[in-house]
């Protein structure tokens, strides 16, 4: 939002600098995002008389003036618009245009030229009613020699302040003047709001009705008469354009100027269109239609309110009027409204046409039911002192009692508990009595009377802030103590599934994998990339009703397109062999359109593009993951829509049959659809299931004092019969002598045909004796029979 | 005879010390000390010397022979020594060719950051709690009295679902979870992924926060200075300072805006700080007696205070990562960066 200095200074007197002011306001919590000079290019350009005009000796399209600035000078101009007798903005050597255009002193086809005429837009000035391309003409009452900035009353300060949402009342120039007020500890100047009234009254020309008290608690209205609409004057206009609202006619003017000064928005109709002469505030009917003044027409339904007249919405209400019954030339009779409507309704219908004023901006912040009684006066004030028309005696207000402050009594102790620092009484009073806060202490208790526009002070919190932000936050910049002193002793605690994660992020980074961050919010072109079919559990994915880009419309239900989109454009960027991971949680939804919270289920993935790695490095990274866990899992070929169905393999629970992990080669049309590599190789590992499985407990076998003996044997046997079968056959063949067993070659060539050679080695280890041969003989033949008579296979 | 053995000795000692390799030596040894050697021999013919004089002999010979075979051990052991050590220079390798070893990879950035605000607030007595993303409107905005319809939802762009079922904008939502299940005191922080529809060089529609609340008896706006000074030296250095700035978040009151003397120029001023010497790093405040309240917490008793960072911002700071876009893209040569 934004103030002038000048308009500002009509409230409080400030004698400090621009710059001093803005750090006071931001360090008392209304950010001064800009301090804007409105005579940034102005300076050295002033008011000139043209005295004569001639033709230039050397050029035909070039004149040469002589101009009157207070002292006389000479300037060559190509401009066609000008005559002798104009004023006009003469820029001189220093001065630095809008347009970036810097002046100095120059001969222009061998004449002297001692500055340049300006337009508008090289003065950045943006209301002006005459010939914009060509050269700005000055009213005829502008002082010769004059700073045009003064002359143009655009010698201003701007403020551009960020006021926040519990705030409403600083949405104005009186807002903001009150808290400069309690800063610099300088009174509120009061303001004598006077006019004269003729005397017939309101009611001969208007009768006001409101459908829904909640929605609009308070509704003035005034009406004038013999209107004269006009151009308001420059200082008024001049003040709308620096805060950005662009001046219209005298009438519409005024009910903008009382906007920004009191944050009161206000609406003028012209009475001739009133049908009816009743005001009727109420919901709109389903299928009323408006056209409002920004030339767009809006449909309306009944949860929006409308001000209307007997039959037709004239304005909806809070936020933009229609031009069925607007102020315009021919107008000679206003109705002036100031009102109060319910925050929540404005901004939901706001949204809903999606249209935003200045009107609305303050009426969804709220704008509560002492402030419509102001404006109306100071409108009227104006109206009065503008010559713009009669005012009609007398006003409808549909709420009989101005609010009251209340008073509330407030804990000093509890206060400054809060703040955990203690402020002098003296300086309390101070400060709460300039916020206009009346107060006074007795004992612990601090008796506030607080005014009606400070809604947000309800609480010791709420005085606390008051304090403290006066005060100064800066007092905490010295104080030092040991953190959470005061508190009660806790014992902190980390989250399963987070430090389950944490360990097998690390076990990751060891095999080379780097941990990428990837959005959870994807397209749904994904799912057909990854070949989802409908009846898989990761068709439905939830869509966002507000999306800011299709690419990011609807919650992943794999980690694999996150990872894929990923790798993919790593490989096009030429980045190759290298490994990723992510933690991350995919989105599941009971049923669509979602009507309760989705399953999210926290996983970790990882990818790898390199050369060397196949699926079986990822099983071997899966194996020593799972094995820190006391649960008892088989492997099964994945069913996993994007993986190689023949080199990929689920891990599953045995108790539950749950899928704990799956991984293997990316299967080849995704790894089209992705443009990956094709070795790629993706995996992923079930969070949850693992932050809840849990760890293995260990009970420490003695270690025999005899030596183990260590035996190699090799065996063909169908391709049939798996590793797992193999070593279960030979452990169970050592009975109490078996120490441990592993493959260490699988061989198949054609001669063996369907068969395959599997090379293993075994040891032996009794806890009583050293072993004989003998024993050992006797082990082996038992591996040897038991093998060839449970899993056909013979030695090699 | 006494002459014999000081000659036998000295021409020993003469052959030991031109001596270079093993098979000299064991030749030597087979001279004088074989069974057919020259100190054997002596003590063979000791038969041809008086009686009385042999014990005498006797004891000179043997000193002799225990002087010759501890000479050759020694230098046995010398030439041993040489050898091997001859065997290793000839065996040395070049130890600057490449590892073998699989090259580590790297925790992301943004996770070291919520790794060390994790671990240090375990270590001062918090609880870490997660909660959905997916929330309901009433837990992500109107428990943290943020009403619909109210214009504090304006501060933040919000993806809905439906119209009570959103993307959480903050993780304060899972701070009204904590306060309604848990009973005070309590210390909780709450790190998670956050979504607005925001997307440019500052914002990124999918984000993260790390959120801290402490509810007790008797907590002041002291201690959540103190608490966050020590969080931010741990993340920016011992010398790290902060201060308040005035601001405005529903759910807490006061609230403040929290800076930190900016961690490259150390509060100087510089490009990274724009000059202020700051940074602006979060958003903090007493919370909301109504807050408190509303979901149960007798505010009488009770008050508390609540902190929430985005870590990325965090991660950005700490290692000066010019855009926050780089975090999401996951080019393995930004990745590479944090080895």
């Amino acid at each position: 939002m934004k103030v002038t200095l000048k308009w500002l200074k009509d409230f409080v007197d400030i004698d400090i600098s621009a710059e001093e002011l803005a750090d006071k306001l931001t360090n008392s919590g209304n950010e001064v995002e800009e301090i804007i000079y409105q005579d940034k290019y102005l300076k050295n350009v002033v008011v000139g008389k043209i005295l004569e005009i001639e033709k230039h000796p050397n050029a035909d399209k070039l004149v040469v003036c002589q101009v009157d600035i207070g002292r006389p000078i000479q300037i060559v101009t190509a401009a066609k618009n000008i005559k002798v007798g104009d004023k006009v903005p003469v820029s001189l050597a220093g001065a630095n245009l809008a347009n970036g255009i810097h002046i100095e002193n120059s001969k222009l086809r061998g004449v002297d030229s001692m500055g340049m005429f300006c337009s508008i837009e090289e003065l950045g000035v943006t209301d002006y009613d005459g010939d914009a391309n060509g050269i700005m003409i000055l009213d005829d009452d502008a002082q010769i020699g004059q700073d045009i900035a003064k002359a143009l009353m655009m010698d201003d300060i701007i403020f551009d302040i960020n006021v926040t949402a519990n705030r409403p009342d600083c949405m104005s120039v009186l807002g903001i003047a009150r808290e400069i007020s309690a800063l610099t500890n300088k009174p509120i100047k009061e303001q004598n709001y006077s006019y004269e009234t003729s005397s017939d009254n309101v009611a001969d020309y208007i009768d006001v009705e409101i459908m829904d008290k909640k929605l609009c608690p308070r509704y003035i209205a005034c009406a004038i008469k013999d209107i004269k609409i006009e151009k308001s004057p420059r200082w008024l206009r001049s003040r709308l354009v620096s805060v950005g609202i662009k001046p219209i006619n005298n009438i519409v003017d005024i009910t903008n100027y009382v906007l920004v000064e009191y944050g009161q928005p206000m609406h003028a109709f012209d009475h001739k269109y009133l049908e009816g002469k009743k005001i009727i505030v109420r919901p709109a009917k389903s299928g009323e239609k408006i056209t409002a003044l920004n030339h767009n027409t809006y449909e309306l339904d009944g949860s929006m309110l409308c001000v209307c007249d007997e039959v037709k919405p004239v304005v909806i209400a809070g936020i933009i009027g229609g031009t069925n019954s607007c102020v315009e030339d021919t107008t000679t009779t206003a109705i002036l409204e100031s009102a109060a409507f319910e925050r929540a309704s404005v901004r939901r219908t706001s949204r809903k046409i999606g249209v935003r004023t200045d009107s609305t901006a303050r009426f969804e912040k709220g704008v509560d039911t002492s402030w419509q009684s102001l404006g109306m006066k100071r409108a009227l004030n104006l109206v009065y002192s503008l010559n713009a028309g009669t005012i009609v005696s007398g006003k409808i207000d549909t709420l009989q009692k101005e609010p009251q402050p209340r008073q509330i009594d407030f804990s000093l102790n509890n206060i400054f508990k809060l703040l955990g620092i203690k402020i002098e009484q003296e300086k309390v009073l101070k400060i709460l009595n300039n916020l206009s806060i009346t107060s006074k202490i007795d004992g612990d208790t601090l008796s506030c009377i607080i005014p009606p526009y400070r809604q947000d002070i309800e609480r010791e919190a709420d005085i606390a802030e008051e304090l403290i932000r006066i005060y100064g936050y800066d007092v905490y910049d010295s104080i030092a103590s040991k953190p959470l002193s005061g508190t009660s002793v806790t014992i902190g605690k980390y989250d399963d599934v987070l430090q389950t994660a944490r360990k097998i992020k690390y076990q990751l980074c060891s095999y080379g994998y780097y941990e990428s961050v990837n959005f959870s919010i994807c397209s749904i072109k994904d799912r057909e990339k990854l070949l989802i079919d409908e009846n898989d559990y990761m068709f439905n994915m939830i869509k966002i009703a507000n999306p800011i880009s299709e690419d990011i419309g609807y919650l992943r239900t794999s980690m694999a397109n996150s990872m894929f989109n990923t790798v993919s454009k790593n490989l096009a960027k030429k980045n190759s062999e290298f490994r990723l991971f992510e933690v991350g949680r995919i989105y599941i939804p009971n049923a669509l359109p979602l009507t309760e919270l989705p399953q999210e289920i926290n996983m970790i993935s990882f990818c790898s593009v390199c050369k060397n790695d196949d699926f079986y490095s990822l099983k071997g990274i899966i194996e020593n993951v799972l094995r820190d866990y006391d649960f008892n899992y088989k492997l099964d070929y994945s069913r996993k829509c994007f993986l190689h169905s023949g080199m990929s393999a689920n891990v599953i629970d045995n108790d539950t049959n749950a899928v704990v992990a799956s991984f293997g080669l990316v299967h080849p049309r995704v790894v089209k659809n992705f443009e990956l590599i094709q070795n790629t190789l993706y995996g992923e590992i079930n969070l949850d299931f693992l932050a809840k499985a849990s760890l293995k407990k260990h009970s420490i076998k003695a270690l025999s004092k005899y030596p183990p003996v260590n035996r190699d044997l090799a065996i063909v046997c169908d391709e049939e019969v798996s590793v797992e079968q193999i070593l279960d056959c030979v452990k169970k063949s050592c009975g109490k002598l078996y120490y441990t067993a592993k493959v260490f070659d699988i061989y198949r060539n054609k001669d063996l045909g369907n068969k395959k050679s599997v090379a293993f080695s075994f040891k032996l280890q009794s806890m009583d004796k050293t072993l004989t041969d003998d024993e050992i003989n006797q082990v082996v033949n038992k591996i040897l029979k038991d093998l060839e008579y449970k899993l056909k296979a013979v030695l090699r | 005879m006494l002459e014999q053995i000081e000659q036998l000795l000295n021409s020993a000692k003469t052959s030991l010390k031109d001596c270079s390799d093993l098979k000299t030596l064991n030749d030597i040894r087979v001279e004088y000390l074989g069974k057919q050697g020259k100190i054997t021999n002596l003590l063979h013919s000791m038969k041809d010397v008086a009686k009385e004089d042999r014990p005498k002999l006797g004891q000179l010979i043997n000193n002799a022979r225990n002087e010759i075979e501890l000479l050759i051990l020694n230098l046995q052991n010398e030439l041993n020594e040489k050898t091997l050590a001859d065997k290793i220079s000839k065996e040395k390798i070049d130890i600057f060719e490449p590892s073998k070893q699989v090259e580590k990879g790297e925790i992301h950035p943004l996770n070291k950051v919520f790794d060390k605000l994790i671990d240090a607030c375990v270590a001062m007595g918090f609880t870490v709690l997660t909660g959905p993303e997916v929330e309901y409107d009433y837990y992500n905005f109107e428990a943290l009295n943020v009403p619909k319809d109210h214009p504090a939802r304006d501060m933040q762009d919000t993806f809905f679902i439906s119209d009570n079922i959103l993307m959480r904008s903050q993780t304060s939502s899972v701070q009204v979870r904590a306060m309604q299940s848990l009973k005070p005191p309590f210390k909780i922080v709450s790190p998670g992924r956050t979504y607005r529809a925001d997307s440019d060089a500052t914002h990124s529609p999918v984000f993260h926060q790390f959120e801290g609340l402490v509810v007790d008896e008797n907590v002041s706006m002291v201690d959540l200075k103190s608490m966050l000074t020590e969080l931010l030296k741990m993340l920016f250095g011992q010398n790290t300072k902060i201060r308040f700035r005035p601001s405005y978040f529903p759910f807490t009151e006061p609230s403040v805006e929290v800076d930190a003397t900016c961690p490259s120029c150390g509060g100087k001023g510089c490009k990274l700080c724009k000059n202020t010497g700051y940074m602006e790093l979060l958003g903090a405040g007493m919370v909301n007696p109504k807050v408190l309240e509303m979901s149960g917490i007798d505010s009488k008793k009770y008050s508390g205070f609540a902190f929430g960072p985005g870590v990325d911002r965090l991660a950005m700071v700490v290692n000066k990562i010019p855009d926050l876009r780089m975090m999401f893209e996951n080019d393995i040569r930004f990745l590479e960066q944090f080895k």
